[in-house]
């Protein structure tokens, strides 16, 4: 699993620590923004003409969130320099990969304008997919990345037209004061937008990649499966919430899309046996409550939903390390194996104990009283929601207590005398997660602070939810006692639960996620066997067929006054020639015969051109039938001497298509002749030869000044064409040896 | 079927070498004037390496590098106006006094043809690759049964 050496790799905390750096930077600038209580807006023109703007607006709620994003960014990176061992391979592609996703998540939170955010959230999608496939050697890895990234992106293009649909229905593409959006296509906006949201938060049915993404390495979870990448579905909700409130779709739709997260969220932790996997269907449960608070769309959720994000963010970051921790001193991650470390390992069980307790609600935390303002919210909300939220929050917060309480148990509990061995401490791994959890603990003493930050966040969101505070000691009010009882009902159930050593669900739905995307690929490739079937004189008949239907406009215009018999007697000399030529080549059984019928069809053909005064198309036209006939000379060493035997059907249809083309391109000729465009610009033409060009050829001058952009696109062509010839010889090379 | 290293094939390329490499130089100087150019130079060089591969030598240098100086010549006469503040392929012409000849009017575009000529030249030797020339000379039986080419007929 980690590589066997022990020893933290030197390299890898250089490179990490310089990515840590703008993380920090960007942590502090965010704070000091959002203590002074500023904004900051700039953008970038991208595309002038489509007015295409990327625009940025860091109010209060997008300071909040960069430094979420940033600080446990900053903190991911200082864990990762101990997390990969000395003879870990690509650390260097993974610091940068993972600060890109960083910058691209930061980019989402501060995004002005509905595409700014648009753009943001797919490359969101692209570093994670990079992310979670990030030990591409294993085919669980990939496979993983895969379906993670086509669930996120079909997300993607949900959002997108979600996206058109709003701007087009509130004529407005910023997100600092989007409009209600009303009428029929608010609602399919309302869905589209809500399923996009689903997909990255990972809320069921679209929650299967979230556990197959556990198969990145632990920072990655740490970071994007906790604070970030899965926090993007809830951002959304948060800042498009404002254009649906009046949408009832939209709250129903995000309550059952949540509701049922929350709950199979919690039942999935509870079953699991791999930490990382209890830890990331955890998430899938506590994201399911965020949404269904966001889309109550009442001020007092919308307060609480904010609570959740930041607790959440401490805790889960916080245990997701530990559990990377445990990985990679004790070897495994499965509390069936794991025995004893509690003791041995006591600064990880402390940070697990602390941040678990904040993650189930337990006080002194900021857990407690985030959980608390849900509750809250939950009984003040309006009409049948009132006991039917209460009763979900409930529910959850109860098997949340419970898969806590287990996942403490199974991973630092002791069962026998022989304790698992540990490795030496990493203190890289140690000290992030330390911060964290004093974080957690910290934001309950410095209550008042944390209420301000998360106010001003929230006003912008809701004016009316900038009123609420998060409280120490509520006092034994009906939430309290709730929160008590949760707590309480949910540890019973935790122990109970602990003691039964099951084994792994199988996964549910992935493995028919899988299947589509590889039907998908099967139809494509099957799809490209039969239009792309190889065989050249069916892809020549094809072209030349599409040709001659492009042409028949032509027919129309054609004027045959302009014909006029020829210049000179050699022309139809040589016209007759090039037609017996062309006839021979058609008719002859031999190849060598037709390459020779060929080239002298060619020959004829330089000769017509030195009679209309073309010497520049005569030497070109000779040289290239000369090196044609010396390439057929060599081609037919390889081939039979004479033609295989066609199928009649076949013959006549490449006759008719052949004599179509022939007639086709006389029209078009002749048409083009019929109507003049205009006068000639030969004068000019030989003008701007001599005087810019310099050279007396105009023909010349043409392709190498006057036109040598043209030039340059056609020798492109001529190489890419050569590249492709010497890699088609080297894969039949490679076949013949095979 | 082509006879292994005729003699005859031999000699005659070899005798037609030097004059068709003379007719190349020409043609590619002479074309901004007179017919000719850089395509032109290079379909003579072209077919000069093809014939040769029949008479079983190989060719100096390979088509990639060919196909890479090629291209680097032309894309760089392209670009090169543009650190200047012109415009792209911009041309310049400057009179040069060469010894022997006299003044010569020549340009940029004469670089840039040349970049035509390598890859004309480089796209012939490609083909020569593709089509395994390193066999003419020596032929496997397998090349005998490679003669399948034409589906679909």
């Amino acid at each position: 699993m980690i590589a066997s050496d022990t020893t933290p790799s030197p390299a890898g905390r250089a490179v990490f620590g310089l990515a840590a750096l703008p993380l920090a930077g960007l942590t502090v600038w965010a704070t000091a923004l959002l203590a002074g209580d500023g904004s900051a807006t700039f953008s970038v023109t991208w595309v002038a003409d489509l007015d295409l703007v990327i625009a940025f607006h860091i109010g209060p709620m997008a300071a909040l969130l960069t430094v979420i994003v940033a600080g446990i960014g900053a903190l991911v990176m200082v864990y990762s320099a101990g997390y990969f061992s000395k003879d870990a391979e690509g650390v260097v592609r993974f610091a940068v990969t993972l600060l890109a996703f960083g910058l691209a998540m930061i980019g989402l939170v501060w995004a002005d304008s509905v595409w700014t955010l648009f753009l943001f959230w797919e490359l969101t999608s692209i570093t994670s997919f990079l992310l979670v496939g990030f030990r591409n050697r294993r085919a669980e890895a990939r496979a993983a990345a895969r379906r993670a990234f086509m669930i996120t992106a079909a997300g993607g293009l949900a959002l997108l037209a979600g996206l058109v649909i709003l701007v087009d229905g509130t004529g407005t593409d910023s997100l600092q004061s989007l409009p209600q959006l009303e009428g029929s296509e608010a609602g399919i906006a309302a869905v589209l937008v809500m399923i996009a949201a689903a997909t990255k938060s990972a809320q069921v049915p679209f929650h299967v990649w979230l556990p197959g993404a556990m198969a990145a390495p632990t920072p990655v979870s740490a970071y994007l499966h906790s604070a970030t990448m899965v926090k993007a579905g809830v951002i959304l909700v948060a800042i498009t919430g404002p254009a649906f409130t009046d949408v009832a779709v939209w709250k129903n739709l995000g309550l059952a899309l949540g509701g049922a997260s929350m709950l199979w969220g919690a039942i999935g932790a509870l079953r699991h046996v791999d930490g990382k996997q209890i830890l990331a269907w955890g998430t899938v449960s506590q994201l399911g409550l965020m949404i269904v608070l966001l889309s109550l769309g009442e001020p007092k959720a919308t307060f609480a939903a904010l609570s959740i994000i930041v607790a959440h963010a401490a805790f889960k970051a916080a245990l997701f390390m530990v559990v990377g921790e445990v990985d990679v001193r004790a070897g495994t991650r499965d509390i069936r194996e794991l025995d004893g470390l509690a003791r041995s390992m006591p600064i990880a069980f402390a940070v697990a104990a602390v941040s678990g307790a904040s993650m189930a609600g337990v006080p002194p935390l900021l857990g407690f009283m985030a959980k608390e303002a849900a509750i809250e919210a939950g009984l003040k909300s309006k009409g049948f929601g009132a006991v039917a939220v209460t009763a979900l929050i409930v529910v959850g917060s109860v098997l949340t207590a419970a898969y806590t309480l287990r996942f403490l148990i199974g991973m630092f509990g002791g069962r026998s005398d022989t304790p698992t061995e540990v490795s030496a401490r990493r203190w890289p791994m140690t000290m992030p997660a330390v911060a964290l959890t004093v974080l957690s603990l910290g934001g309950y003493v410095a209550a008042g602070t944390v209420t301000t930050l998360v106010t001003r966040a929230a006003g912008t969101l809701d004016p009316a939810a900038a009123e609420f505070a998060l409280l120490r000691w509520p006092g034994f009010t009906v939430a309290f006692g709730l929160s008590a009882g949760i707590v309480v009902v949910g540890a019973a159930l935790g122990l109970v639960l602990a003691r039964e050593a099951s084994s792994p669900p199988a996964a549910i739905g992935a493995g028919l996620v899988d299947r589509g995307i590889d039907e998908v690929v099967v139809t494509a490739r099957r799809v490209t066997a039969q239009v792309q079937h190889g065989s050249l004189p069916v892809y020549l008949v094809v072209v030349m067929g599409v040709a001659t239907l492009a042409v028949a406009p032509f027919w129309f215009a054609v004027d045959l006054d302009v014909l006029y018999r020829w210049d000179t007697p050699v022309q139809p000399i040589l016209g007759l020639a090039v037609v017996v030529a062309a006839i021979v080549t058609a008719r002859i059984d031999s190849r060598l015969g037709a390459a020779l019928g060929l080239g002298g069809l060619g020959i004829g053909v330089a000769g017509l051109f030195a009679t209309y005064g073309a010497p520049d198309l005569v030497i070109t036209q000779l040289l290239v039938e000369t090196v044609v006939v010396v390439g057929f000379v060599i081609g037919l060493g390889h081939l039979t001497r004479r033609f295989p035997w066609a199928d009649r059907r076949w013959l006549v249809t490449r006759v008719v298509i052949s004599v179509a083309t022939g007639v086709s391109v006389a029209v078009a000729l002749v048409a083009s002749r019929s109507q003049p465009n205009g006068t000639p610009p030969r004068e000019a033409l030989v003008t701007e030869a001599v005087q810019t060009g310099g050279g007396n050829n105009v023909v010349n001058v043409i392709l190498t000044d006057a036109r040598g952009l043209d030039t340059l696109g056609e020798i492109v062509v001529l190489a890419v064409v050569a590249i492709g010839v010497v890699a088609l010889g080297a894969a039949g090379g490679r076949r013949r040896i095979a | 079927m082509i006879t292994p290293r005729s003699p005859i094939v031999a000699l005659g390329v070899g005798v037609a070498a030097p004059p068709a490499v003379l007719v190349a130089i020409y043609l590619f100087f002479a074309g901004h004037n007179q017919p000719g150019g850089g395509f032109a130079a290079g379909l003579v060089l072209g077919a000069l390496v093809a014939l040769r591969a029949i008479a079983g030598r190989r060719a100096p240098a390979t088509s990639t590098t060919l196909l890479w100086i090629g291209a680097g010549l032309a894309a760089g006469v392209a670009v090169l106006p543009v650190a200047f503040g012109d415009a792209v392929l911009d041309q310049r012409v400057v009179d040069v006094t060469v010894p022997l000849l006299g003044k010569v009017k020549s340009g940029t575009a004469l670089v840039f043809d040349a970049g035509v000529a390598a890859i004309v030249v480089g796209l012939v030797m490609a083909v020569l690759d593709g089509l395994g020339i390193s066999r003419i000379a020596d032929p496997s039986p397998e090349s005998e049964t490679a003669a399948k080419v034409e589906g679909g007929s």
